[in-house]
């Protein structure tokens, strides 16, 4: 049985949903069932549609084709990354940089490679979510091997300079690899220009279907496969593709090359700061985070003094708005945010944290409906605290 | 600003474990015509325990996946609340510190009373709820407007020997949906309705000890270090003849009659822990019965009569026997009409009167 839900959908950084126009595509894609790498006529039609999505792609982030590798998504992409450069040159270079707010699959590879003898400079954040580049300027050196920072974040939306780390990179050396999960459909994103070595996505984040991701590596950078196998993506990741979410990838890009997608950022932007400035105004003691740092438009991270966030999420679900505490794949786990405790917020302050981000979809009357909930929840729950306080006391 | 008023169906918190029972008891929530919501605590860290170790206790990860099936096939909203800190000051460290003083302590009650009938009493408020419900086995009857927590239909499952902590005040905002069923009956419902849990044997022992053992369990908790100051002597109850040496008075429980090590050829009772002196008094069978016993932390949900004569259960599967109860001093003395087998420090006396749960404490002699 597939549930279906009835809400406002408001958590896009965990994931977006599928394009209205993938429902068109994707059922003509799935009579292309040969395997790519057959010999017969059946590969045509599906080699064709990954041959057409490469190049979309490739088109839209200002890159080649070739340097593009599909995989199963941006936690593959990081592991395949960061393991592979500690194997090509960690005798020579066993010195990484990564910073301290960066997703768990690039912190747990990080810390993998660790084991295996790697040094791990995390490079804090201050209360801002902003990146402490002199700490970069301090650590690197002719031992680093690879510089690992995501260009946003995706808990508070803080877009990080990893052009200026491209360019320190330069000076001794060292390789850049940036987690782009979060760019791709909701910042403009021109690697060229940004000019790293590699950068790592997942289709799911752009509105295109679940399980089907890519990572660029640029020509002369050193890659090696995480997967063994066949020789799909010139050896660089085995196992048959995932020809649905490669073409859905591929037709997103097509679709956002051909949209006015930055306008859509901006009308997002504006709904964000309008929701905030209202939020802030209407209930007190809320405080948004990293808002005087350079952030997503579409995404707005906020903690509210004395509401268990836990608690809020439910109390927002029963009401339909699907909202985050932080990040998607942390829910259930009860330690606080590491995003939040590296920027210097307290345990118990991490513990209030409520992340909303917007989408392509989002309406503002939605918003308006949100804040008026939020407003309600939070007033009712210290309310209930204060009783509780008075009959302790 | 409650929105519970204006609301079509009352809304319901309903504890899951993953077990058949809180599961049938959430889907007769549902057909009962209650807006329901799912919830399992989350009380202890199992990423550091074997996948299959949890398998058939009462609150492991695998559990956690049965109640959200559960949850998905019901079609209830479902939500795993972090209880690990507050299950680990209130129930696992009381837990251990009662083995390092030589009493057999009983856990579930305490999970009950700090878990279950607080903070989840206390997160039912917080999400707008009418009321609170589990599958325990037990029953909320009233009486003159007044309502009292009674034993359940099925005798051998009845649970509300685990509940006598429970504050009256919030008895009302209770619902056990299984306590007039039969346990049979229960698992027939189950099935019924194509639950996964339908044929998941039942929970057997403590929960966070596991297939590790109770030694190994506190073992862990306390250290190494900590054990070995915890033998002694096992000497013969009255006279004090040395008879060998132990390993630990965490390892022993009153009326126990195995696992000595000793080489003779007599039937031994651990009559009596001494955790001051380390000793482990055995002896024949006979010593094990008593009259009297003390409570501490008497917990009563009606008025007592010092006259009247209650039936009064002293461990979990003990049917109870009848039994006056009088003030005395700080706590409360309980003199049975009859001797009692292996009174248990540690483990609680609980009171009834017919059917009705009058309240109970924790036995100190």
């Amino acid at each position: 049985m597939i549930n279906t839900f009835d809400g406002v959908y408001l958590d896009h950084n965990a994931t977006t949903p599928v394009d209205p126009s993938l429902f068109e595509h994707v059922p003509s894609w799935m009579s292309q069932f040969g395997n790519p790498s057959s010999i017969h006529q059946a590969s045509r039609g599906p080699r064709t549609l990954i041959r057409e999505a490469r190049a979309h792609l490739a088109a839209s982030l200002n890159v080649s084709p070739l340097e593009l590798v599909f995989n199963s998504g941006a936690s593959e992409g990081n592991n395949t990354i960061i393991k592979a450069i500690w194997d090509r040159r960690g005798k020579e270079r066993p010195e990484f940089l990564c910073s301290a707010v960066e997703h768990p699959s690039a912190m747990k590879a990080m810390q993998a490679i660790q084991k295996k003898g790697a040094t791990v400079h995390w490079i804090p954040v201050n209360k801002n979510g902003e990146l402490d580049l002199k700490f970069v300027e301090q650590h690197l050196s002719a031992k680093t091997a690879l510089i690992s920072v995501m260009s946003a974040n995706n808990e508070t939306g803080t877009l990080f300079p990893v052009a200026n780390l491209v360019e320190m990179a330069k000076n001794v050396g060292a390789l850049v690899h940036s987690d782009c999960v979060q760019m791709f459909g909701k910042h403009q994103l021109d690697l060229k220009k940004l000019g790293v070595d590699y950068a790592t996505f997942s289709g799911h984040k752009f509105y295109s279907l679940k399980g089907a991701g890519f990572m660029y590596a640029k020509k002369t950078a050193p890659l090696e496969n995480l997967i063994d196998g066949g020789a799909q993506e010139r050896f660089r990741r085995g196992g048959t593709e995932n020809t649905l979410g490669i073409a859905a990838m591929g037709h997103m890009a097509q679709k956002m090359a051909a949209m006015n997608l930055n306008a859509k950022l901006v009308e997002l932007g504006q709904m964000r700061d309008q929701m905030e400035a209202r939020l802030v105004a209407e209930i007190p003691e809320l405080h948004i985070t990293a808002q005087g740092a350079p952030r997503l438009t579409n995404t707005s991270h906020m903690l509210i003094a004395g509401i268990d966030a836990e608690t809020l999420l439910i109390n927002l679900d029963l009401d339909g708005f699907f909202v985050s505490t932080g990040a998607a794949c942390s829910s259930g786990n009860p330690e606080p945010s590491p995003v939040l405790l590296a920027m210097g917020f307290t345990r118990s302050e991490a513990q209030t944290s409520l992340r909303v981000s917007l989408g392509w979809s989002t309406k503002a009357a939605d918003l308006e409906k949100f804040v008026q909930r939020l407003k309600e929840i939070v007033s009712r729950l210290r309310q209930m605290k204060k009783d509780l306080d008075n009959v302790t006391v | 600003m409650s929105q519970s008023n204006m609301r079509a169906k009352k809304r319901v918190l309903v504890a899951m474990s993953g077990g058949v029972d809180s599961s049938v008891a959430a889907a007769l929530l549902v057909d009962q015509g209650y807006e329901v919501i799912g919830a399992t605590m989350q009380v202890w860290d199992y990423s550091q325990c074997d996948i299959e170790e949890g398998n058939g206790t009462c609150c492991s990860s695998l559990d956690v996946d049965d109640a959200r099936s559960v949850a998905d096939k019901i079609k209830i909203p479902f939500y795993v609340i972090n209880c690990e800190s507050k299950f680990k000051e209130s129930v696992i460290d009381p837990f251990v510190a009662d083995y390092m003083k030589g009493q057999t302590p009983l856990p579930c009650v305490n999970c009950n009373t700090y878990l279950k009938f607080d903070h989840l009493i206390h997160k039912m408020r917080e999400l707008d709820c009418d009321y609170l419900a589990t599958g325990h086995y037990a029953q909320i009857q009233t009486e003159n407007g007044k309502s009292f927590i009674a034993t359940s239909v099925d005798d051998w499952k009845d649970q509300t020997y685990f509940l006598f902590t429970t504050n009256s005040e919030i008895i009302p905002k209770l619902l056990f949906p299984i306590g007039h069923l039969q346990k049979p009956d229960v698992r027939k419902i189950a099935e019924e309705k194509g639950l996964i849990v339908a044929k998941k044997k039942d929970s057997q022992g403590i929960c966070f000890v596991g297939n590790q053992g109770y030694g190994n369990f506190i073992e862990s908790q306390v250290g190494k270090k900590a054990l070995d100051e915890m033998r002694g002597l096992f000497r013969r109850y009255p006279n004090g003849e040395v008879m060998g040496e132990h390993k630990g008075i965490h390892h022993y429980t009153y009326g126990q009659s195995k696992g000595f090590g000793l080489d003779h050829h007599e039937k031994m009772f651990v009559i009596k822990v001494d955790a001051d002196t380390k000793t482990v008094w055995l002896g024949d069978e006979s010593y094990l019965f008593g009259h009297d016993l003390t409570l501490r932390d008497m917990k009563l949900m009606d008025q007592l009569d010092e006259e009247q004569i209650y039936n009064v259960k002293i461990r979990y599967q003990h049917k109870g026997a009848p039994a006056k109860i009088k003030k005395d001093g700080n706590g409360f003395k309980v003199s049975f009409v009859d001797k009692q087998r292996a009174i248990t420090p540690g483990q609680a006396a609980v009171i009834y009167k017919d059917k009705k749960l009058i309240g109970g404490g924790w036995i100190v002699v």
